[in-house]
């Protein structure tokens, strides 16, 4: 554990990391484009900036570089030398490029113009030849000398070339660099039969890429079955038979021995006797990590860079990230790894707390012309071992789940990925069996489908319905979040919103609700309707302007449409009812309406007093308008309220208090057509009646204020949201707003306290 | 000063403050904004600091609601024909003096009863112990914790010679690779604490909950063991047998550090798993596969809290589970260790300085003559003028309706609502001749006192609490008091004055009381003395004990020694118990008992405030369809639940997720929804801890004729 004292971090990570004699207790500040060192009395003294110099312009060295950049933009100045004569691209993107589905200039990561910007030296086409530890110099075949204060070496791989004889022919090619990919595309324009040896991820992505190019592939495998390291026989098998309806053919379980020809390329030989004939080879029998430059420069190399979990190498100073590095005795050759380790890399070389690299869950992934297959952990059958299996021939779908200890040790997927990430994730927690409960559905389900289960789910719920019951946050607030933020990861929905930041529960539907909301492509903007087709004002608008329109007396209808900007100044019936309601709300004058709510009262099996309490609410209602015909009810007692869960708002006798209920209806004729029967929702109980009555009136009063014209009990309520209400209501102080309105000798007269409460008083 | 307002202009006042709730004390600001027109409006900012990383669960973030936007009690009042009439604090305190001394004078020094609670701050709860036995000469005494930490606490003391909450620091859960959760609900009662949890998990721990429900907590586990309420120290006999079977002790730990593991082992060794498994309806494989996964884990942790704890054996079964650890050679390092899980925000403050029956400041004991001793020094009285040992929580109430004690000073507390056999403490509280409630609100017990006294809210009060982790944190209190509320310690010092001890409460400040406080602890098992409030400002906390300022703060127990005097732990043979009632034909199905995210305790508060009532209105009965099939009951209507002691009338919930013989119902609501009406009085013998957690009820649809009967005033 680090020891934290006065200075902080900064402390510990100072003193591991920085060259030549800054005192003990000082720490580093950037001001500008410089860094100054502060000592403990308040001394500064400035630094040159430090120079990072990273060999290799590839995926792991970059991203690496873009990191620091992020956490430190003006701590080093950087320098990176690369012996390809291009900027920094996509490797993994070569098989597309292959396969014709993008091209070469598609694939760059950082344009040129990117290290210009970021002020960073770049030389391309140019090779480190030797590093000088002790001089802290890298020394390049162009005849240049480069000082450091930091190394890294990304040297990445070299493929695999079998030392065979005839391999140095024309014609025989590896498939990792842009040159690689260029020379099989100028091939393929004249040569029709070409021979892939190797029959892993990168075999199979090129013979594809082939294909494409209207070349006859054979694809040779030394291996019976195909992706050997990654899947099982029968993932293997589907594979191959779905490869071979695409048109690859397979020579299983050959061993090349010569390449044939005389200057180019003809074909090979096995070593059995057999042969192929070959306009062009490819080598994808594997790749190696480019340790020469380390190895010659004194570095501790294994098959990889040796490297400690802060990417440190034997060399001061000298770190080494991705494909070239070896951590704890693996070397990773996926992208995911990698960029774990260029984030670590980042953090140490910028000061930042990191508690290092702790090696990768390897797992691979292969979309090859539609075929998905997934791979991670233990693959293979044992004794020590359970296994779940679900093979579809139909569907051609197959998963297998390897279980060792009650914990998934691993797992192979063919057809079907969609629960790649899941098992993925469950792998690296080391879960046990229960989240198997979610995974392998009927394994003919196609990827969308289950998915658009997920989604659907997701579809339904209201906008208001909550999602995070810790924090409270709604499904509205997370996908307006996501919008309008342009979040990519849950992380970022959390740190936005709160949701699942703290007992982590509702972590998987957030997710889901992220990669819903991402895929369809942003929420669909609720467009405000307007009221109607006289004004592009809605109703909330409207009353909104309705209550800053200054003016005292009455105004009659044809002046306030002025003032609000009426398209059709005659109108039509939908917005003069509306506006009637509206004016009469807000400018409290308006001709005399009729009784706008209908009172049932029961008083059969009584609990409570429901006359009076029907007394009092007629009496404070009397002489409001209200957006829609209201139908109230009070019942007396539980066993005969019949009717009363579709009004729209009611009020139960029950022996713990007043039940007040809202939204119910009845079916009627409402202002859109015939309405749905529907039960109203139980909004909270009192105990005390005049606490009952005041909630009642808060909420119709509420209501009335809020509620679009022509909205129901029911609408507003789905609206507003039964919580939102609830806390609405509850409030003391909205609710002591909302009597406001009312008469108060009236209210007094019901027995509706006094507000506040407990009136405050000042004392001297 | 007092009764300040707001002014007509805008204003801003940040608050720094810490939740008033749970035992996590998560800190936060409260920011108030009153705008010159219109209502004020509040925003909550979590703070970053150790136990909850800067996280609020949604008590939390609407804990403001409460004592801000409530209806809160503003000056004192009095019961006059049935009707509260307002008066001031002088004739309150002069009445107090008046009521106390006459009926002492009549009926002795211990007619007169003081109970706490458990949200205290130390200093109050300091100045309780206090003043009742100085000011009031009273040996009865005790609070609303008893309800809470006793079990755990009697556990921890005879188990390992010390009470403190955890036993490591929370840090330490995400490097445990086996955890139990046994009867505690983390998700909903201290959800800022699950991260650690899934941090856990992450790390590839496997996590045991034991729980007759599937709680919320439940999710989150690999293996969850659904014991029969009541049954826990015969499952982990079980766990024990299996653990012993399977070759997971740790001898050498046994060896070097503690005694009795003999007798453990000679007591479940002849056990039967198929009886264990029969009498906890837990399946054999289960329980196998539970204490496998613990015994061979590297580290592991056992957590408990009151579903392990309140019960007519609830002390015993948590030294079953402290037995386990033990065994396991579970604790004392990094990833291994004990948590009782205390609920109140200052359950372990509250347990350690003087408002239990049987205590003294420091965790010292009352009848101990080396503690009398000091601790009268400390006051400056003689040893003979402190009383002795008074009875717990629930004995009050009954000594209450013996008419032994005749008046109570209640501080803190909801007793009606919190006591089990509520009917039964109803009918005791309407016999005292003299109630007095000091609260924020009228209380379903503050409805029956004869003398209301308005308190300070915890955003005003300032103060220290001491949380989950053994942490003494300050809480600052800077908002102005409302109206006439007095902070609780001050009406302790002016009722003391009122009652002829002013020189021994002369404190103006908490952090003065805070002072003397450091000295009473100091050298005790709960010694506060090397922790002042500077350091608490600066520390952002102190773990206890700390004996002097320069230390740090014991972080993790146990490294190299227990506390006992011989340093080892002590393992104790438990025997297989069955809880006082068991359902019958009369009454066929268990009552079990807890809570819900967005209520506390019970509900004085949370029911208070809009956003968390609005969440969760009205109790409710849990239950299986398939039980609710046997007994007629439908879903979503009001039923009635009887036990011998009373009956409510609540709500039912389908679930599928509880068991088929069991009900569940929370405890944050009162009157007819108090499921404490229900809930058995029987106490544990050692802790006097009641059974909350199980009783025999029988459910019904709510018929036409008990309704009738408890219809009131109609036409």
């Amino acid at each position: 554990m680090k020891q934290e004292n006065a200075l902080g971090k900064a402390q510990s990570g100072y003193n591991s990391c920085r060259s030549g004699s800054k005192a003990a207790g000082t720490a580093r500040m950037e001001r500008g484009r410089q860094v100054y060192t502060v000592s403990r009395d308040g001394g500064m003294a400035m630094d040159r900036r430090l120079k990072l110099v990273v060999v290799g312009n590839g995926m792991a060295g970059v991203r690496c570089v873009e990191e620091i950049l992020k956490l430190a933009p003006y701590l080093y100045d950087i320098t990176i030398i690369g012996k390809e004569p291009h900027p920094n691209y996509n490797r993994i993107m070569l098989s597309k490029v292959l396969q014709g589905d993008t091209s070469i200039a598609d694939i760059t990561i950082n344009s040129l113009r990117w290290y210009e910007e970021q002020g960073i030296t770049l030389y391309i086409d140019e090779t480190v030849e030797r590093i000088e530890t002790s001089r802290a110099v890298v020394q390049t075949n162009k005849g240049r000398s480069i000082p450091y204060d930091r190394l890294i070496i990304a040297t990445g791989s070299n493929p695999f070339m079998l030392p065979l004889p005839g391999a140095d022919k024309a014609g025989v090619t590896a498939f990792r660099s842009i040159e690689d990919c260029e020379r099989m595309m100028e091939s393929a324009k004249h040569n029709k039969r070409a021979v892939v040896i190797g029959g892993g991820l990168l075999g199979l992505e090129a013979a594809r890429g082939l294909l494409n190019l209207g070349m006859e592939v054979k694809v040779v495998h030394i291996y019976n079955y195909l992706m050997e390291r990654q899947l099982d026989l029968t993932a293997s098998e589907m594979l191959r038979k779905e490869l071979e309806s695409q048109g690859m053919q397979f020579i299983m379980g050959k061993q090349t021995e010569r390449i044939l020809g005389r200057k180019r390329v003809e074909g090979v030989q096995f070593s059995d006797g057999t042969r192929l004939t070959a306009d062009l080879v490819v080598f994808a029998v594997g790749i190696r990590p480019n340790v020469k430059l380390a190895a010659d420069s004194g570095i501790e190399v294994n098959r990889g860079i040796v490297v400690n979990d802060r990417m440190e190498t034997s060399a001061p100073r000298v770190y080494a990230v991705g494909e070239c590095a070896e951590h704890r005795g693996m070397v990773y050759g996926l992208a995911a790894p990698l960029y774990e380790q260029g984030k670590v890399l980042a953090k140490v070389l910028c000061d930042v707390e990191t508690e290092g690299y702790g090696g990768s869950t390897l797992y691979s992934q292969l979309k090859v012309s539609g075929v998905d297959v997934f791979s991670v952990g233990e693959i293979m059958e044992s004794d020590s071992a359970e296994t779940i299996k679900m093979y579809n021939g139909l569907a051609r779908t197959y998963l297998k789940i390897i279980i060792r200890n009650e914990r998934i040790a691993g797992a192979v997927m063919f057809g079907d990925i969609s629960d790649s990430s899941k098992l993925l994730h469950a792998i690296k927690q080391g879960a046990g069996l229960s989240v198997l409960d979610d995974i392998g559905r009927q394994s003919g389900e196609s990827v969308e489908v289950s998915k658009g289960e997920r989604y659907k789910a997701v579809m339904m719920m209201a906008e208001k319905e909550i999602v995070c019951s810790c924090n409270g946050v709604s499904k509205g607030v997370i996908v307006q979040a996501i919008c309008d933020k342009k979040l990519g990861g849950v992380d970022e929905v959390q740190a936005c919103t709160r949701a699942s930041s703290s007992c982590g529960g509702c972590k998987p539907l957030v997710q889901t609700i992220l990669d819903y909301v991402l895929e369809s492509g942003g929420a669909v903007e609720l467009k405000k309707e307007s009221l109607c087709g006289c004004t592009t004002l809605s109703h909330e608008e409207l009353r909104e302007a309705m209550q800053g329109i200054d003016a005292d007396g009455l105004i009659n209808d044809d002046v306030m449409k002025e003032q609000l900007g009426w398209l059709n100044k005659d109108g039509c019936e939908v917005c003069e009812a509306a506006l009637k309601f509206y004016t009469a709300l807000w400018r409290g004058k308006h001709e005399l309406i009729e009784e706008q709510f209908q009172l049932t009262v029961h008083t059969r099996h009584p609990i409570r007093n429901s006359i009076q309490m029907g007394k009092h609410l007629e009496k404070a209602l009397s002489g409001l308008v209200f957006p829609a015909e209201l139908s109230l009810g009070v019942a007396a007692g539980l066993f005969y309220s019949a009717g009363m869960l579709t009004k729209d708002v009611s009020l139960i006798g029950t022996p713990s208090g007043w039940e007040l209920y809202a939204g119910g209806s009845d079916g009627g004729f409402g202002q859109l057509g015939l309405m749905q029967v529907r039960q109203a929702q139980l909004i909270c109980t009192e105990e005390d009646d005049a606490a009952a009555l005041e909630l009642a009136l808060a909420l119709l009063l509420s209501y009335r204020s809020d509620a679009d014209y022509g909205e129901t009990v029911a609408e507003w309520l789905e609206r507003v949201g039964t919580i939102a209400l609830r806390e609405r209501i509850f409030t003391l102080d909205n609710r002591e707003r909302l009597l406001s309105a009312l008469n108060a000798s009236l209210l007094s007269q019901a027995g509706v306290r006094q507000y506040p409460l407990f009136p405050e008083e000042v004392t001297l | 000063m007092e009764g300040v307002k707001f002014d007509g202009a805008a204003e801003r006042l940040v608050m720094k403050t810490q939740c008033p709730f749970c035992s996590v004390q998560c800190k936060m600001q409260v920011i108030e904004e009153r705008p010159k027109n219109g209502p004020p409006s509040y925003t909550v900012v979590p703070t970053p600091n150790v136990a909850s990383e800067g996280r609020l669960c949604v008590k939390g973030i609407n804990a403001y609601q409460h004592a801000l936007m409530g209806d809160r009690m503003l000056y004192p009042m009095k019961k006059l024909d049935g009707q509260l009439v307002r008066i001031t604090w002088s004739e309150a305190y002069a009445w107090m003096a008046e009521r106390f001394g006459k009926l002492q004078q009549c009926y002795g020094m211990d007619s007169i009863g003081v109970y706490g609670g458990g949200s205290l701050t130390n200093e109050t709860a300091y100045l309780l112990g206090k003043m009742a036995r100085l000011s009031l000469g009273t040996k009865y005494i005790d609070y609303n914790g008893r309800f809470c930490m006793s079990a755990a606490a009697s556990a921890g003391n005879k188990a390992f010679g010390i009470d403190r909450g955890l036993t490591n620091p929370l840090s330490d859960i995400q490097l445990a690779k086996c955890i139990i959760l046994a009867g505690t609900n983390i998700a909903e009662c201290q959800p800022t604490l699950m991260p650690y949890f899934l941090r856990a998990k992450e790390n590839g721990a496997m996590i045991i909950v034991i729980d007759p429900r599937e709680t919320a907590t439940a999710e989150l586990a690999d293996i969850h063991l659904k014991v029969k309420p009541g049954m826990d120290a015969s499952l982990v006999n079980g766990l024990l047998k299996i653990v012993l079977e399977e070759g997971h002790t740790d001898m050498r730990f046994l060896k070097e550090r503690t005694r009795g593991f003999e007798e453990v082992r000679a007591h479940v060794e002849p056990m039967s798993l198929l009886e264990i498994a029969e009498i906890t309806g837990v399946e054999e494989a289960e329980i196998r596969r539970a204490a496998i996964a613990f015994g061979r884990a590297d580290t592991g942790m056992v957590f408990t809290a009151r579903g392990v704890e309140q019960h007519s054996d609830g002390y015993m079964s948590v030294r079953n589970y402290i037995n386990l650890l033990l065994v396991t050679g579970k604790i004392g390092r990094e990833g291994c260790g004990y948590g009782a899980v205390t609920g109140q925000a200052n359950g372990q403050g509250g347990r350690e300085h003087g408002q239990k029956a049987d205590q003294l400041p420091g965790y010292r004991m009352i009848d101990n003559e080396e503690h009398r001793a000091y601790i009268a020094d400390v006051w400056g009285v003689d040893p003979e003028q402190l009383p002795g040992k008074g009875v717990s929580a629930y004995e009050m109430m009954e000594k209450i309706h013996e008419q032994e004690i005749r008046a109570l000073f209640l501080m803190g507390s909801n007793p009606i609502v919190s006591n089990p056999n509520a009917n039964f403490v109803q009918e005791g509280l309407e016999k005292l001749d003299f109630l007095v409630v000091c609260d924020m609100y009228i209380s379903e017990t503050a409805r029956m006192a004869d003398l209301l006294l308005p308190v300070s809210s915890y955003i005003e009060n300032e103060g220290t609490l001491t949380n989950l982790e053994g942490r003494v944190l300050l809480r600052e209190g800077n908002r102005p008091l409302p109206g006439e509320v007095k902070h609780d310690w001050k009406i302790l010092c002016e009722l003391s004055a009122a009652l002829g001890k002013a020189e021994q409460f002369p404190f103006q400040s908490a952090e003065g009381i805070f002072e003397e406080l450091r000295i009473a602890s100091k050298s005790g098992i709960a010694d506060y003395y090397g922790i002042t409030y500077d350091r608490l400002r600066r520390e952002e906390g102190v773990y206890w004990p700390c004996p002097s300022i320069d230390e740090p703060g014991s972080v993790r127990l146990f490294e190299e020694r227990f506390a006992h005097p011989d340093g080892r732990a002590e393992l104790a043979a438990v025997a297989n118990h069955f809880p006082k009632e068991q359902p019958d034909e009369q009454y066929p199905l268990y009552l079990t008992t807890g809570r819900v995210l967005s209520h506390y305790l019970s509900g004085v508060q949370t029911r208070r405030s809009p956003a968390l009532a609005a969440r969760n209105i009205e109790s409710f009965v849990e239950l299986h369809p398939r039980t609710a099939m046997k007994y007629g009951i439908k879903e979503g209507v009001l039923v009635q639940l009887e036990t011998r002691r009373g009956q409510v009338v609540v709500r039912s919930r389908f679930s599928y997720a509880i068991r088929l013989d069991t009900l569940f119902m929370p405890m944050h609501w009162g009157d007819l929804q108090s499921v404490n009406k229900l809930t058995h009085q029987a106490l544990d013998p050692t802790c006097r801890m009641p059974a909350f957690k199980v009783c025999a009820v029988r459910i019904v649809p709510l018929s036409h004729k008990t309704y009738s009967r408890i219809s009131r005033g109609c036409p």
